[in-house]
């Protein structure tokens, strides 16, 4: 619990511009990830799904990652600010683990949102909230730092925002593609929905239109 | 009496001063503190479930020691669900709180909230005594609920208050750095006023509707903010 008191407050090894620990930074990942995801699974009661979710949590923070790094790298190298892509690097994982841990801590609130009798949609509107709100503190993490190289150059802010623009946009599709993870009570527990590479973008644009159209 | 002086001591503040908050230890243990939560929970629950036993047709004697036991859990268990989040966003926040003296001033706070509601069991036992309208006596103690929630959540806020100074010259003692704390804090207080009311509907019953027979728990069905409002029409039906 120290430990991940110095994750939150960036003390101790995790102390900003301090070479941080990355094996215990990808524990946290795994862990914190995994402690949500078995929580988002256990919607209708089966433990199936919450293994599946278990898994696959991490997996979606990791794949992501990774996905916006070969941009973020390239972002630094235009800007002529690659001296520094291994502090922004540094950053973007104590904000990875970061908004891993926050998932988890929010568990018990989706735990409890499940209690309640909150129907499938209200679920999966619990979970987009632990999200969403995970990911400001993932981006608070970043910004805390990212503060040394802004002081040096102003132009560091640039890649960070470009960072958190794209981690979100390529999560929402990541998170379609590895659905499901809560589980809809009428349908058997799944790794991974028949219809895997349709597009998150399209199906809300389809929905929104069907919507205004009357259809 | 060595409880009572500990309660007296926690609602003076002697407990959660800025000098007790920087030992190492509380003066107080949370083996005592859990003590005097479900003693003064306790306290008010019977008063609260006195309601069932003196109503003609109602629950009876079963929902008196079922809401003896209920009201201590609902504050004990909504600081379960909310204790993981408040720690995450008070250390992004940067407090001073390690997790367990988090957990600690938390369990001062639910103690500080059911001292309140403990107090106020006397006035529940009159309208009790006084009154056979069930919507007039679910609404007195969700106001006393509310009052109690909100006594211990103002004693937080002034405990919490010091933890959240940010050291000089980390570049987030400024005005604008020191709102995120504070926005912080509002935020947890909405969580948990908002995950307290709902795990009081969750482990209803607690006053026991005088024509339905006696159950631990009731059924899942709508929430706390709806039941509120259908029970405030009913008070003038």
């Amino acid at each position: 619990v120290s430990d991940v008191g110095g994750l939150l407050r960036a003390e101790g090894a995790y102390a900003v511009g301090a070479a941080p620990p990355w094996a215990r930074l990808a524990a946290w990942i795994a862990l914190g990830g995994a402690g949500h995801g078995a929580v988002m699974g256990m919607y209708a009661l089966r433990a199936e799904q919450a293994l599946y979710s278990a898994l696959k949590v991490p997996l979606l923070l990791g794949a992501v990652t990774l996905a916006c790094l070969p941009s973020f790298f390239a972002v630094h190298v235009a800007l002529g600010l690659q001296s520094g892509f291994r502090a922004a690097c540094n950053g973007v994982l104590a904000a990875q683990a970061t908004l891993a841990v926050t998932l988890a801590a929010m568990s018990p609130l989706v735990l409890f949102a499940y209690v309640s009798g909150a129907t499938y949609r209200q679920a999966i509107v619990a979970n987009g909230v632990a999200f969403a709100v995970a990911t400001l503190a993932g981006q608070a993490a970043l910004r805390r730092h990212c503060r040394p190289l802004l002081a040096v150059d102003p132009r560091y802010r640039m890649p960070r925002v470009l960072w958190g623009a794209l981690y979100v946009f390529i999560a929402i599709q990541a998170a379609w593609v590895l659905r499901p993870f809560v589980g809809a009570p009428g349908l058997r527990p799944s790794f991974l929905r028949a219809e895997l590479w349709t597009n998150a973008y399209v199906v809300v644009a389809r929905t929104v239109g069907e919507a205004l159209l009357g259809r | 009496m060595g409880l009572l002086q500990d309660v007296d001591r926690l609602l003076r503040g002697q407990h959660t001063g800025p000098d007790a908050l920087a030992a190492a230890r509380l003066p107080i243990s949370a083996g005592r503190l859990l003590g005097a939560a479900l003693a003064l929970g306790a306290v008010y629950g019977a008063f609260m479930g006195l309601f069932a036993v003196l109503t003609p047709g109602g629950p009876g004697f079963a929902q008196l020691v079922s809401t003896t036991l209920k009201v201590p859990l609902l504050f004990l268990l909504t600081l379960a669900v909310t204790f993981p989040s408040l720690y995450v966003f008070s250390a992004l926040a940067r407090s001073s709180l390690g997790a367990a003296r988090t957990l600690e001033l938390l369990l001062v706070a639910v103690t500080v909230s059911l001292a309140i509601l403990a107090s106020l069991g006397p006035v529940t036992g009159f309208f009790t005594l006084s009154t056979d309208s069930y919507p007039f006596m679910k609404l007195l103690n969700v106001a006393f609920f509310a009052i109690a929630g909100l006594g211990g959540i103002l004693f937080l806020r002034i405990a919490l208050r010091g933890a959240f100074a940010a050291p000089v010259g980390d570049g987030e003692s400024t005005p604008r750095g020191r709102r995120g704390p504070r926005a912080v804090l509002r935020a947890w207080i909405v969580i948990y006023a908002m995950v307290g009311a709902q795990m009081g509907w969750v482990l209803r019953p607690f006053v026991g509707a005088p024509q339905l027979p006696f159950r631990v728990f009731r059924a899942r069905e709508a929430n706390v903010f709806v039941d509120v409002l259908r029970t405030i029409g009913d008070l003038f039906r």
